[in-house]
């Protein structure tokens, strides 16, 4: 891929009118022709000082596959009244023709009450016909007013339920939102980390003799490590409410959790325990009463290694890539859909009853 | 709970997880052969690393070569390093080729079969891939009817146990209608056509699948996608490089059965079909299958009317300087084989009347284009003055496949000026370069569309026996002849081929 990145001078306030005329103006090309736009969604992230290059880079990355209006904003609600806008371009060329092929975006710094209200500078902004999604990369109140009003804006809300401190309050505070009226279709990057994992556990009852033993799951356990406790919650959400278990009971032991599950056929206990030194999700084992189904990272972290037993005889063996967990990647995930996603909604409802217990 | 009662993978019951195909065999006959180290194998493999295979899979390959299942894995291995290296993970190799089993054994012996029958018994029950295979056919196409024959007496163009067997093709069908037929019956007498799987790896690729959704996923262009308003239309499908190391192969070939029977008939197929009821195979093949059947015959003493055959010369072709055709390695010094073909053909139905269809094929061509070229007829009366009118031409929609995929209008617009002068911009819609991420190998996409059960993007008997049907008066008329036109590497092709639409006021594009 070549690309070639293009700033507009200046910034400082801008009207709307301006940012248009200075985004084309950025897609003139030196010798005079003019590149073209292209762009399947708008995507508005709200993002700090702090955390801004990194973001930037991800929208950037994520051009490639979504060529988007980005519009970042850098928001501190603690400093004085201010608004900066910059304007940059991201213009490649491919293939033999020439044409170049741009995608924008408008980075706004908002300090003060600006900050606070930025819908009012997000919407004029937006190309219209075109899906919003709204990316929170870092820590979010569900609960207040300015996210309200900026997921009004959007079709599709992305944020990461483990950004924050407090994590497991996070899960509890979009599930409530979620049954809200009017509550937003939310993508928690959380989730979208669980995929392939989800599809591994799913391979390990393909053959249709072993679907069978999905009805006797008697125990689970996830290791994981500290700070990735949202996706073992939401791993455990999942299977819950897709082999239709209930939340029965929940106890701690030191930094392990143990929950009793009513199931189809019994009671399912599972243990979360947060002793993984270096993988968010290491691995997840499977019991019924004959069989052992696990998946688990690879000694090459970025490999996975499945494994089915009968007893102590060897059933089935594989190791495949894990995918990439970059965050452009994760974020692309979310890209290709609208709507609520069912299966997200009812891994949190599941989560969160155990959360309560 | 019975025993006996299928129960359904619940976890794999969502729409954002991808499809994984049941556990399954796939046979490969010709396994030491160059399509499945350099095609088959890759894609295999990469759709192994990538979560897109089941748990239970295996690879069985067979051909004469003795060899031990480790030898073949490491050949294997071998061939995806020199594509990729150091991009292979050790692991995941592995892990893989555990899946993959080597059996010595000559297609034509009845033995060689019962050995596999064996051998894939004991995967069913070791591997647990469930009675469900796919035999692929990767070696020389004298040798399809015989192991076709072989596995149908062996029982195994059933599974037993209740699996699938599933039977894939590799091109040429044939080499005519009638050899097409021939080995079409053979195939059919032990696999019903439902079970058959002819790959034609253009259809595996995303930008001629992308005809199809600019077709059927826009509504402003079908209305005018007909013969009220389209001239005609220019298949092109050029190459820039030559035969190479394939002289041999192509001396029995040549352009026509390489390319045009089935690539560029497919390309026709899907730029004139009518829009299909559902995207399945059934809906979409029998669409498909009208415009053959529409396309009107080419008399045999008219082909020359029709059809222009050319090869190429020494010449220059991006500042090299590259050898004719019948200097190349194992051709014939006064080979008449076809490097060029021009057609001109007519899609005789209610939405094509009268509307030619220019469709050209070649090596040596200045440079590697595929594309659609929908010329619409010139607006009926132009209310402004003659000079003014001048660098304006008929509106032309060219939806282009490769290099750069994407779409381009011809439009007519007002010069800046006082005056009212018009002229033509092209208005380019690079779609291909909207989305910067690469396109899965046409034969990822293949492989597992055969392992999901879903012919839609494969080839039916009866669409191979159309595209036949309309090129056998063309072959049959070329063979009787001994002349053929010349051009120079490098360039669009013969004068001939020029003449031929010149002869009705139009001329080829420079794609
Ligand atoms: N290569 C390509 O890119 C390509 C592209 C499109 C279509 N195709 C088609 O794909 C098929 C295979 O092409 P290829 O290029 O791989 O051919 P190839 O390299 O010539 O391989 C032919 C294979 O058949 C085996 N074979 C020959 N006679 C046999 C016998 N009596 N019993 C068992 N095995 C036998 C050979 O192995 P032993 O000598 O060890 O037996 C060899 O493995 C052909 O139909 C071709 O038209 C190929």
């Amino acid at each position: 891929m070549i690309g070639e990145s293009r700033q507009a001078p200046g910034g400082g306030r801008m009207s709307v009118g301006q940012i248009e005329h200075e985004l084309a103006k950025l897609r003139t090309n030196e010798d005079g022709t003019l590149a073209l736009r292209s762009s399947v969604l708008n995507l508005i992230v709200v993002t700090d000082e702090e955390s801004a290059p990194e973001i930037t880079n991800s929208v950037s990355k994520l051009a490639g596959r979504y060529p988007a209006r980005a519009v970042v904003f850098i928001a501190d609600p603690e400093g004085e009244s201010n608004v900066d806008v910059r304007l940059s371009a991201f213009c490649n060329v491919r293939g033999g023709g020439g044409a170049q092929v741009c995608a924008e975006q408008v980075t706004i710094h908002a300090e003060g009450p600006p900050a606070t209200h930025l819908e009012s500078l997000a919407g004029p902004l937006l190309i219209p016909d075109l899906p919003v999604f709204l990316w929170y990369p870092g820590e979010f109140s569900p609960r207040s007013s300015e996210f309200a009003a900026m997921a009004e804006l959007a079709d599709r809300v992305i944020v990461d339920s483990a950004a924050g401190e407090n994590r497991e309050d996070c899960l509890c505070e979009i599930a409530a939102m979620l049954e809200g009226p009017a509550a937003p279709a939310i993508g928690d990057l959380q989730w979208v980390g669980l995929s392939p994992w989800r599809s591994l556990l799913a391979d390990t009852f393909g053959a249709p003799e072993r679907a069978g033993e999905l009805e006797k799951i008697k125990r689970a356990e996830i290791l994981y490590a500290p700070g990735g406790e949202n996706r073992a919650l939401l791993l455990v959400g999942w299977l819950a409410s897709t082999l239709g278990w209930k939340a029965e009971s929940a106890t701690r032991e030191g930094n392990d959790r143990k929950l009793e599950f009513s199931g189809p056929s019994g009671s399912i206990s599972v243990e979360l325990s947060p002793d993984s030194p270096d993988a968010r999700l290491r691995r997840i084992r499977l019991y019924s009463s004959g069989y052992s189904f696990q998946v688990s990272r690879h000694r090459a972290l970025s490999d996975v290694r499945t494994t089915v037993m009968r007893g102590d005889e060897l059933l089935a063996e594989r190791t495949v890539h894990l995918g990439s967990f970059d965050l452009g990647v994760l974020v692309g995930e979310e890209l290709r859909y609208r709507g609520h996603d069912e299966a997200y909604e009812g891994a949190l409802r599941t989560a969160v009853e155990v959360l309560d217990l | 709970m019975a025993d006996t009662q299928v129960l359904q993978n619940v976890l794999r019951d969502e729409q954002r997880l991808p499809r994984v195909p049941e556990p399954g065999v796939m046979v490969i006959f010709g396994a030491s052969g160059d399509l499945t180290s350099r095609k088959l194998v890759p894609a295999l493999y990469d759709l192994a690393a990538q979560r897109r295979l089941p748990l239970e899979f295996a690879v069985v390959g067979i051909s004469r070569t003795k060899m031990s299942h480790d030898e073949f894995r490491g050949r294997l291995r071998k061939a995806l390093e020199e594509q990729r290296p150091g991009e292979v993970s050790d692991d995941v190799w592995e892990s893989f080729a555990g899946g993959i089993f080597y059996m010595p054994g000559d297609s034509k012996k009845t033995e060689t079969y019962g050995e596999l029958k064996e051998l894939l018994k004991k995967l069913d029950s070791e591997r647990g891939t469930q009675g469900n295979r796919a035999f692929y056919l990767s070696s020389s196409p004298s040798l399809f009817p015989a192991i076709v024959e072989r596995l149908g007496e062996a029982g195994m163009n059933k599974s037993d146990d209740g699996g699938w067997s599933r039977l894939v093709v590799e091109k040429p069908f044939g080499r005519d209608l009638e050899s097409a037929q021939e080995l079409n019956s053979e195939l059919q007498r032990y696999f019903d056509e439902s079970q058959i799987y002819r790959i034609d790896h253009y259809l595996g690729k995303e930008t001629v699948q992308n005809i199809l959704a600019l077709r059927f996923a826009n509504g402003i262009f079908e209305p005018i996608w007909n013969q009220h308003y389209v001239d005609h239309v220019q298949i092109t499908v050029a190459e820039d490089i030559g035969v190479g190391t394939r002289g041999a192969f192509y001396e029995e070939a040549g352009a026509l059965r390489d390319i045009v029977q089935n690539h560029v008939m497919q390309v026709l197929c899907l730029t004139a079909m009518e829009p299909p009821v559902a995207f399945d195979a059934e809906s979409v093949r029998e669409e498909k299958v009208k415009v053959l059947k529409a396309v009107r015959p080419i008399p045999e003493d008219e082909v020359d009317n029709y059809a222009v055959r050319g090869q190429y010369e020494r010449g220059w072709v991006w500042g090299e300087e590259v050898p004719g055709y019948r200097e190349e390695e194992n051709v014939d010094p006064e080979s008449v084989t076809d490097t060029y073909v021009a057609l001109k053909v007519f899609v005789d139905n209610w939405r094509w009347a009268g509307v030619p269809f220019y469709i050209r094929a070649g090596k040596r061509m200045p440079k590697k284009a595929t594309e659609v070229a929908i010329q619409f007829h010139s607006s009926p009366h132009t209310p402004f003055a003659r000079d003014d009118t001048e660098g304006l031409e008929p509106n032309v929609l060219v939806v282009r496949v490769q290099p750069e995929e994407g779409l381009s209008l011809k439009i007519g617009a007002k010069v800046p000026g006082s005056g009212f002068e018009v002229s033509s911009v092209n208005m380019d819609l690079l779609y291909g370069t909207a989305f910067l991420e690469e396109a899965p190998d046409a034969y990822q996409r293949l492989l597992l569309d055969l392992m999901l059960g879903d012919p839609t993007l494969f080839i039916r008997a009866d669409e191979a026996e159309g595209a036949w049907k309309i090129l056998d008066p063309v072959m049959d008329h070329w063979s009787e002849k001994r002349e053929i036109s010349l051009y120079p590497a490098g360039t669009w092709g013969p004068q001939e081929a020029e003449a031929l639409l010149e002869r009705d006021g139009r001329e080829w594009r420079k794609p």
